[in-house]
Formats: C-alpha cells, structure tokens, sequence
C-alpha cells in the first residue's frame, strides 16, 4: 500500500512537471504566430491545471514568550538538521565524526551516532563530497556560535542521538524499504559506493532547503534571516550537485532518486512538496528531461513546516517526538519544534 | 501504472489555484507596502505564553546590525528582481532555441526594449546539459511570469533593453576581458559558440542572482514574499550549482574553465566594491568565488558553493547587483547587459569603484 502511494504522488508530481514543461515550450515556440490575448488565455487554463503553486502556509510553531525565543528554536531546530548532516558527510568522506567540543551544549540529551563508515570515495566526486562535508561542519559551527551570541551557552543544544546506520536495522534501511528502493528485507547500505552515497545524500540535502525556506518567515531577526538565507542557498548548492551528479549517472540512478523524493512527498502529507530528478513518461521512463531544481510551477523551491521537516527525518507519518535518523528526537528549547505532524 | 489513475486523485487533493493565489499576493503586497509606509518595519506580533521547556528563559537577542535601509518597497524589490530575471530567462530562451521572450512576458510600465543578440547554442551529443538548458529556461520563464503576477498590473516594470550579443564590444565580450577569458579590444566572447562556453555565459548571470535574493531578503516586509523570494533562491542555486559541478568535471579535460570561473568571480568581485565583512550575515570584501579546487587537509575539494568560512552564501545589495550587470564599479544607470539601464526604482549601481 506505502509502495503504491508512493509510486502514484511520484507520477503525479512528474506528470504536473511534464506539464508544465509542455506548457511553457509551447508558449516559447509559439511566440511569432501567437496574438497576445489567445496566447493569454491559453496560458491561464494550462497554468491553473498543471502548475502547483507552492507555499503551503507553514503551520508555525507554537510561538513562546517572545519572537526572539522563536528565532533562537528555529537555530536550535537547523543545528539538529546540521548535526545529522555534518555527522553523515564527515564519516562518510572524511572518515571522522565531529569532535566533542562541536556538540556539545546545555539543552537536551546529548546522543551518540550510530553506524556510519567511510565510503572510500576517489577522484572527483570525492573532491565534490569533500566540500560538502567541510560546508556541513561550518554550519555546525556557525549555528553553534550564532546561538550562543543570540540566547547564552545555555540554549545550546547537545546533538541528539543519530542513526546513520546501512545495516538492517539502519534509519537508510528504513528509508530505502519505504521509497521502494530496495526490497522489504532487504538492507540499503549508504557506504556501499558511490552511487548509494549520492542516493544517501540526496535524501538529506533538499530536505535542508525545504525547511528553511519554511522556517524563513518565522524568522524575526534581519541577521539571522539572512544567515539562514545563506545556509539554505548552500544547501541548494549541494542539493543542485548532488541531484546533478545522480542524474548524469543515468537512468538507474533518476528512477532511484525519484523514489526517494516520491517518499519524502508521502510522509510528508498529502499536497505537492518534492519532487524527483528526471520527468518520466506514462510507462515510468525517464523522458531525458531534467529535473534538477525541486521546485513548483512557479520555479519557486518548496517549503516543509517544522512539524513536515520532522515526519522526514523521524520516517514517521504521525504526530510525536523520535525516530529515524533522530530515534530519541531532535533536541529544542521549544517542544512543538521537535514534533512530527500527524499526516497519515 | 495501469490502474493508477484513482491513486494519483489521491495525493492531488486541494491545491490553491494561481489566479486566487495571485490576488492574495497583490492584496498582501499593497497592505505590506502602505504599512510600511505608514509604521516603518513590523516587529513580531504574536507572544503567546511560552511553553514549558527544560532551558533557562532567553536572554534578549542582540540587536539587528545596522542594515541601511535603501528606501526600497516590496514593490520596488520584486521588480528589481524582474530585470534581473528578464535577463536569464531571455538568454536560456536563445539558448535553446526559444528565441527572445513573448511580448506578453515583458510588457509593463518604464521604458521598454528588446532582448537582442541572442541564438541557439547547438547542443549536439550532449543532451544533458541540453536538459539542464531547458530546464533552466522554463524555471527562468516560469519566474518572470510569477514576479509579473505578484505586482500591481500597474506597477509591473517592462522589459528593459538587454544586450545578449557577441561582437567585441558587447556585454559578453566585455565582462569577459574583465574576467581575462579574451584579451584584445578586438576579441569577442560567443556564448553560444560552444557547449563550455554556454556553460561560462550562464556562469556568469547564476550565482549573482542568488547573491541579490540574498541580500535583498531582509529589505522584504512582506513573509509570504520572502518565502517565495527564498524559493526563488533556492531554484537559482540549484541550478547554480548545476551550472559550476559542469564546469568543474568539465574543466578536468577542458583545463581552461577553470581559470575562466576564477576571472569571472574576480572580475564580480571587483566591480562590485568591498563591503565590510559580516560573518554571520555572509557579507565580505572578497564575496565571490570560481570553482577552482581548494587544498585541505583532507585533500583538495571543489569549490561548488561560493561560500565564506561559516559555509554561508554571499550577499549583494541591489546597488552592488547593479555594478555587475552594468559592467561598472561606478555609480551609473545603465551599462554593460542593461544599456539603458534597468526599468524600476532602485536603478542606480553603487559607488564601488
């Protein structure tokens, strides 16, 4: 049942893409014969039906006492996010998790991370993960320090326990089961090679910039928007790289990453919030038509509420706090900030 | 997929349409725009009572950094946008064989004028980045018609003359001397000679765009535009990115690109001053970056993501935006791709020179 919603929210985000592109090529195409209001007019019905416009208003959080405290649990919320990516990418390609002193801090219980190894990555890609691994420990650091300036040492959060695990009982297990990628019993092991590592990370990266653009209006303070605007281009910048890398791998390695996003979308709710690498015809088969930027028919990205953001990294389809690659939960000052929506 | 077509009502459910969505916006932006006026910059309305939570109580936060406040509306911002994404939208739109954009996509108030110069690129065997161009050049398009729908039918900005032309004195051929890709006065860069040199062309418009969405971000009154505008960012990055992982595997056999990407984001950064440096913000007097790879201890890495030390993006001010596309360090309004300047309100580049 999961496996056949899954497989329908991906052909209807393809075919709304498909659409689309459709649309827009015949208004490029048409532009010397078109007389401007027919033109119009077949725009306006081919746009309603086949674009999506994004902003689902985010629910916002419960708000607490002032609009600084807000800001302070939406970092604490992006140093969550950050932890679980800097963790994955710094063992993965660099080996090494974290030091200590990265995260530590005074809010929640500081949690340990389990699984993760080096893929063993060469060449160029490994040039290319290196940089994001090196991006993903400065956002540690940076929302680190951010947080400490705006609240004191005492709203730092610890780094919650993390499951980075490619066994059996891994959080990637878990994910790969549910997006169809690898059989019910079947393992999905990120370090494997390259490619299940593009895979991997591809399932972090866009996540990263769907909640932070979701976080952006809740954001009260000029400064730390624009810091945050400037976390989440970077993660765009290597959701684009990732999502690049995948599809020019071939048709294997969209249909794989078209899963993955197809089941980001489902647990997320119902409505349109992602979308996979390659446009796919009515039998499934990648067109050749990219699809690198997730974004709607505006070309706008799309935005996850903090309660969305937490269904994806808990692979959970409930409202509650745990579970995933955050099985005892993501740490926050604020209580609504570390809880999942119910979507089911 | 046989009998997926009840499956696939599924997840479609309610999806607000364009045109209520549109009205909404305008709505929005008009009340964001007399509020503004009328009381300055918002501060947070709700404060609800805090939930119980095991952390001290905040303390207060530090007070926002002196941001200059241009005097832009939301209006005034959402259209300097649109020039700027006349330009993209046009050149992918030559490069694919598109043409320039349709009358119905450009006209408006200002002073109106063509996007000349342009054409197809011929693509040939790769057909990847011939998707990637499509793409690019439908998300483009897709965003001039949103900015367009968001604005006031009265307050949307026509489509300003834009060079996109080839010959020696051309936009193209003069930022790319600045960027030491041709030297002599004679010389003249083809963006549409090539696939590498397509790729150089798009390098050059990409991350300025996510520079000036950036940095205009915390000039918006409005949240539901910033949002959007975050998400227009965030399409540009994303393609962004796309754009400089090419060119840097391409660069591995065409060696030449990667110095090119270097003089490209030497020359952005010397036309566009040298700002006082923020960190947190990710403001600097150095705030551009090619991909040539970095050495670290880990061994070298790429250089995807123009970033500072924090792995946060650069931001540029409107002015500074201006500097670039009008190929001047100086104050003017006009120049370089804009030769008659850019249509709206914020119209002149900053004194960077």
């Amino acid at each position: 049942m999961i496996k056949d919603s899954v497989f329908a929210a991906l052909d209807l985000a393809n075919q709304r893409r498909a659409e689309r592109r459709r649309f827009i090529k015949l208004a490029a195409g048409s532009t010397a014969v078109a007389g401007s209001l027919a033109l119009l007019s077949a725009c306006g019905g081919s746009n309603d039906d086949s674009t999506s416009p994004s902003p689902t208003p985010s629910p916002s959080p419960t708000p607490t006492s002032t609009g600084v405290a807000t800001d302070i649990g939406i970092l604490q919320l992006a140093l969550n996010l950050e932890y679980l990516e800097a963790q994955f990418y710094s063992i993965a390609v660099l080996g090494r998790p974290l030091p200590d002193a990265s995260l530590t801090g005074s809010v929640g219980t500081r949690g340990a991370v389990t699984g993760g190894r080096s893929v063993g990555l060469t060449g160029t890609l490994a040039e290319l993960a290196r940089e994001i691994a090196y991006d993903e420990i400065a956002h540690v650091n940076a929302l680190r320090s951010a947080i400490t300036t705006a609240g004191g040492a005492a709203l730092l959060i610890n780094q919650p326990a993390i499951n980075i695990d490619g066994g059996t009982n891994g959080a990637f297990t878990a994910a790969a089961r549910a997006a169809g990628l690898v059989g019910a019993t079947e393992t999905f092991d990120p370090y494997a090679n390259e490619q299940n590592f593009l895979l991997a990370a591809f399932l972090f990266e866009d996540v990263g910039v769907t909640a932070y653009k979701g976080a952006s209006p809740l954001i009260t303070s000029t400064t730390y928007l624009e810091a945050a605007a400037g976390i989440l281009a970077a993660e765009a910048y290597h959701a684009g790289l990732i999502r690049s890398e995948l599809f020019a791998r071939g048709t294997a390695a969209q249909l794989a990453a078209n899963k993955i996003a197809a089941a980001r979308d489902t647990l997320d709710g119902t409505g349109t919030r992602d979308a996979g690498i390659a446009v796919v015809d009515s039998s499934g088969n990648p067109t050749g038509a990219s699809n690198i930027s997730a974004a709607d028919g505006n070309g706008i990205a799309y935005s996850r509420s903090t309660a969305q953001v937490h269904n994806i990294v808990y692979l959970r389809r409930d409202a509650g706090i745990g579970g995933g690659f955050f099985p005892a939960g993501t740490n926050n000052s604020i209580e609504a900030l570390r809880t999942s929506g119910a979507t089911a | 997929m046989t009998d997926s077509e009840h499956q696939m009502e599924a997840p479609s459910a309610p999806e607000p349409r364009r045109a209520s969505r549109r009205s909404f916006f305008t709505g929005a932006l008009g009340t964001g725009l007399a509020a503004a006026t009328l009381a300055g910059r918002a501060v947070a309305q709700t404060t609800p009572a805090p939930s119980p939570s095991p952390s001290p109580s905040p303390s207060p936060s530090p007070s926002p950094t002196g941001t200059p406040t241009p005097g832009l509306s939301d209006v005034d911002i959402l259209n300097f946008a649109l020039n700027l994404e006349y330009l993209q939208a046009n050149y992918y739109s030559y490069a694919i064989g598109s043409g320039a954009l349709a009358a119905t996509d450009i006209s408006g108030t200002g002073t109106a004028g063509a996007a000349s110069g342009g054409r197809a690129v011929s693509f040939g065997t790769e057909t990847v980045i011939q998707a990637y161009a499509r793409e690019i050049a439908a998300d483009s398009l897709a965003q001039v018609r949103f900015l367009r729908g968001q604005l006031p039918s009265t307050a949307v900005i026509a489509q300003p003359a834009i060079d996109l032309s080839v010959s020696p004195t051309s936009a193209f051929s003069v930022a790319a001397r600045r960027a030491g890709i041709i030297a002599g006065t004679g010389d003249s860069f083809d963006p549409y000679a090539s696939v590498d040199n397509f790729l150089i062309g798009a390098f050059l418009f990409k991350d300025v765009a996510v520079t000036a969405y950036k940095g205009a971000a915390p000039l918006i009154f409005n949240k539901t535009f910033l949002e959007s505008a975050a998400g227009i960012m965030a399409t540009h990055a994303y393609h962004a990115a796309t754009i400089r992982t090419l060119l840097y595997r391409r660069g591995q056999a065409n060696a030449v690109l990667i110095p090119w990407t270097t003089g490209i984001a030497a020359a952005r950064d010397a036309l566009d001053g040298a700002p006082t440096e923020d960190l947190i913000r990710g403001i600097a007097p150095n705030d551009d970056q090619g991909v040539a790879k970095v050495s670290t201890p880990d061994g070298d890495r790429a250089n995807i993501v123009p970033s500072n030390s924090n792995g946060i993006t650069f931001s540029r001010t409107p002015t500074q935006v201006l500097n670039i596309v009008y190929l001047n360090a100086a104050a003017v309004t006009s120049g370089g791709f804009f030769p008659s300047g850019v249509n709206g309100t914020a119209k002149t580049s900053a004194a960077s020179g």
